[in-house]
């Protein structure tokens, strides 16, 4: 019998990087390493699936500003340029490697995952969202939204008009991307004030996640903890608590399963192992060596020595730790059915970039584990949230405590000494965001444009992104210069509105660069 | 901690964006010098130009206006935001117009010059605050040129609101802005229970702690604290979740051997090396590039004449030995 409910959610976003002025833009390879790392793994472990009859559940953001990238048709070019150069040079691997047999194999394992990158990049019309929605159209999987940009809400609770206009547009861009309403959210950063529900609920979401102590400091007391969700009290709108049992297991630097000795090393790679010359067509064209994705070792210790990777040993670790997650699962759902008297629901949240990029084997893991929960027992479930709601709709009323999932739990990341001078300009230009909409109801022509690319830009700059690097306090200037591009075009828009001199050559300029969410409404943020 | 930590791929990626910013000469200023900063409204030539060159690489397009490269100082505005950090701690930024410091000035005379400026904060916890009625306040005494201030309130699960002013020598404060209200979390479980969904205290410890992944003993007290020592944070774009770099002595060295095998034939020949076919270039030349092993390589190749009738082999032999 089911004594719980496992819900796993992955998280995928990047920011908005777009730089078609720029031939090669270093920043555009988080897209392109995603795409090949991750996302392609990811379809094809829904793919084999779906083949072999097994069911599963998973609950995945694609976060607006992810979709918009992956959608946009000079990106999807650039991507087959950069996987093209990929093969290209995992062929010559795998002649120079001709004498190493252990090396050569890994050469053909690349070569084989990047034709089969490109093989389903083309298959999906180059555009990945198409595959992510088959899987949602066939029940598999429940695409959630998020902020339109990841902007970081309880740092714009002072403006909830942009709160509300992130909501909003990822809500409407949702529904233009998937035909029809987002049920759910992640919250950027799992950002979570009291009150903000409300927004959600306006723009038609029924739940959202918080890190544990959202719940656990909640008032008043959840009975179930975290292992069943709330409604926030005045809205109604479901919240879902983060277990930190299972997130441990995999995501902890120290306990988790990716630094197994078998797994994959990402710190070596062949673009700063391999001879400048020989290298240097497929690292940036200023000579600066970068990461290609081929990595040809194993963690194999602490130390700084690393030996091959054997892609068996890891298979066989990566079976055995899905096995490991799964019973200790179940352990858990059975301790807990005993004293809730009901099943539990265990929601383990992850940025999906943890599986195939950071955690080379990520991909294959859940696959076995999809296929275990699936086959091997009876006694947990897999579920979206929108699922458990339906068959569970009454569920206790409480006001979630203000969180988030970075680091201490709650603004810290993004409100520190590296930081904290990007907040009264955001804030100053949210509040003249709502006054142009104030100032300008229903307006036409160009004058609409302006005010669209206003909110374009706005939005832009408040990614979390941006203010994330910044914390992290060093190698900034590019988080820098967006935060600063955005709120300056933003400002220009802003006088140039308010003078009645709007200079559409420009306007036109910027654009065709920040050409995100095309049918945006700037009365939205009010 | 693993938050701070850059990896090599970011490193190298922003020391790219440096470098790409080097080759247009400057580089736009950063961080540290954009904390308090005037900017310039009227714009600097040369930095209009750097603009240009940044943003319009070849042929694209070219606008007849360009931004400041900097983001205004002030907005001209009186204005006080607070904005809570943590359980315990506050952010407050604000900004005065300049007639609003003149009025001050004419208004309080002399006393205005031998004022300190101070935030007064104001314990506002389940009130509506009309200015006296707060259950208690504190005073920060601050500098005249602060525009920011962190404020430890020590008080999580309560509501704050805070004061701009001058504290005059008299002991009399003058408030000049006053900020919104805002809510700390609670550090700990609410003390208040839901009579329906009513759950003995024992019971919820338990599942306090499990939820914090601490086992189903850790007490309540603690579970949070734990929790926060743990980690287990997401770490966002730009730095691993999965693992630590390796922390060693840095002097390292590393020494390899490839071997390049190069040579020409006539361009229709069909020529294999070790056996295998390789492709020539149109000229006929060609270069072949192994790693070389420790060990002795036979490396025979081999030419054969479009019509087949003529052949010739050579055969490097080569030894590597590595000591």
């Amino acid at each position: 019998m089911t004594k719980g409910y496992l819900c796993l959610v992955l998280h995928g976003h990047l920011p908005f990087v777009r730089h078609p002025e720029h031939e090669n833009f270093l920043e555009e390879d988080w897209l392109y390493e995603a795409i090949t790392e991750t996302y392609v793994p990811l379809i094809s472990v829904f793919e084999g699936l779906v083949q072999d009859g097994i069911d599963f559940r998973l609950t995945m953001t694609l976060s607006p500003t992810l979709i918009s990238m992956l959608s946009d048709a000079l990106l999807q070019e650039r991507y087959l340029k950069h996987i093209n150069k990929l093969i290209e040079l995992t062929e010559k691997e795998i002649e120079r490697t001709k004498w190493q047999p252990d090396f050569k194999n890994l050469a053909l394992m690349y070569f084989e995952r990047f034709r089969h990158a490109r093989d389903t990049f083309e298959k999906y019309n180059r555009n990945l969202v198409y595959a992510f929605k088959k899987f949602q159209d066939l029940g598999k999987l429940e695409i959630i939204t998020c902020g339109a940009t990841h902007g970081f809400f309880p740092l714009m609770d002072v403006c909830r008009d942009s709160v509300r206009a992130q909501v909003k547009v990822a809500a409407d861009h949702y529904e233009n991307t998937f035909g029809r309403r987002a049920r759910g959210i992640w919250l950027p950063e799992c950002g979570y004030c009291p009150g903000h529900d409300e927004i959600l609920k306006e723009a038609g979401i029924r739940y959202f996640f918080t890190d544990s102590h959202g719940l656990l400091h909640g008032t008043p007391r959840p009975k179930y903890g975290v292992f069943a969700p709330v409604y926030c009290k005045g809205s109604g709108v479901a919240a879902f608590g983060r277990d930190l049992e299972s997130s441990k297991q995999v995501w902890s630097s120290i306990e988790g399963y990716p630094g197994d000795y078998n797994y994959r090393e990402f710190y070596r790679d062949v673009g700063f192992d391999l001879e400048f010359d020989y290298i240097k067509p497929y690292i940036h064209p200023d000579g600066v060596r970068i990461n290609t994705g081929i990595k040809y070792y194993r963690i194999t210790g602490t130390s700084n020595h690393k030996e091959p990777y054997v892609a068996d040993w890891a298979r066989q670790r990566c079976a055995e730790h899905a096995g490991n997650f799964m019973f200790n699962r179940q352990k858990q759902a059975d301790y807990l059915f005993n004293l809730m008297g009901k099943a539990p629901i265990i929601v383990s949240p992850y940025d999906a970039e943890l599986f195939g990029h950071w955690w080379y084997e990520g991909p294959l893991w859940l696959d076995f584990l999809f296929r275990k929960v699936a086959c091997d027992q009876n006694e947990i479930r897999m579920i979206t949230p929108s699922e458990y709601l339906e068959e569970n709709p009454r569920n206790q009323v409480i006001t979630p405590s203000f969180s988030s999932w970075g680091y201490k739990g709650y603004s810290e990341m993004w409100l520190q000494g590296t930081n904290d001078w990007i907040y009264r300009h955001l804030h100053a230009a949210s509040t003249r965001m709502s006054a142009l909409v104030k100032d300008h109801p229903g307006a036409q022509g160009i004058l609409r444009r302006a005010l669209n690319q206003a909110l374009r830009e706005l939005l832009l700059a408040q990614s979390s992104d941006w203010g994330f690097i910044l914390g992290t306090g060093t190698h900034t200037s590019y988080a820098i210069r967006r935060t600063k591009d955005h709120l300056l075009r933003f400002n220009r828009i802003y006088e140039d509105i308010n003078s009645r001199n709007i200079d559409e050559l420009w306007l036109s300029d910027i654009e065709s660069k920040d050409n995100l969410f095309p049918n945006i409404d700037y009365q939205v943020h009010q | 901690m693993k938050i701070l930590k850059q990896p090599k791929e970011i490193l190298k990626k922003v020391i790219a964006k440096a470098k790409s910013k080097l080759k247009i000469k400057k580089a736009p200023k950063v961080a540290k010098t954009l904390k308090r900063q005037v900017a310039p409204d009227v714009l600097d030539f040369k930095e209009t130009e750097i603009a240009n060159t940044k943003f319009s690489h070849g042929e694209n397009f070219c606008f007849t206006r360009s931004l400041p490269q900097e983001l205004p100082f002030a907005y001209g505005q009186d204005k006080i935001i607070l904005q809570v950090r943590d359980p315990r701690w506050l952010h407050s930024y604000w900004e005065l117009k300049d007639a609003t410091l003149s009025g001050l000035k004419s208004s309080l005379g002399d006393d205005f010059y031998r004022a300190r400026r101070v935030l007064r904060v104001y314990d506002v916890t389940s009130i509506t605050f009309n200015g006296t009625n707060a259950h208690s306040f504190f005073d920060i005494q601050i500098n005249d040129f602060a525009n920011s201030w962190y404020i430890d309130t020590a008080g999580p699960g309560r509501s704050w609101c805070v004061d701009l002013g001058l504290m005059l020598p008299d002991g009399r404060f003058i408030m000049i802005l006053r900020s919104n209200v805002v809510h700390t979390p609670l550090d700990g479980p609410s003390t208040i229970t839901d009579e329906e969904w009513m759950i003995p205290d024992e019971m919820f410890a338990r599942l306090y702690g499990m939820g914090f992944g601490l086992g189903r003993s850790s007490a309540v007290g603690r579970a949070w604290q734990e929790r926060v020592k743990q980690g287990v944070f997401s770490s966002g774009l730009s730095s691993s979740p999965v693992k630590k770099e390796v922390q060693e002595r840095n002097f390292w060295l590393k020494v390899d051997c490839e071997l390049i095998v190069y040579g020409a034939t006539q361009p229709d020949a069909k020529v294999t090396v070790q056996g295998v076919p390789i492709n020539l270039r149109p000229d006929g030349t060609f270069t072949l590039r192994y790693y070389l092993p420790d060990g002795k390589q036979i490396i025979p190749v081999k030419a054969v004449s479009a019509d087949k009738l003529e052949e010739r082999t050579i055969t490097p032999i080569v030894t590597r030995e590595t000591k």
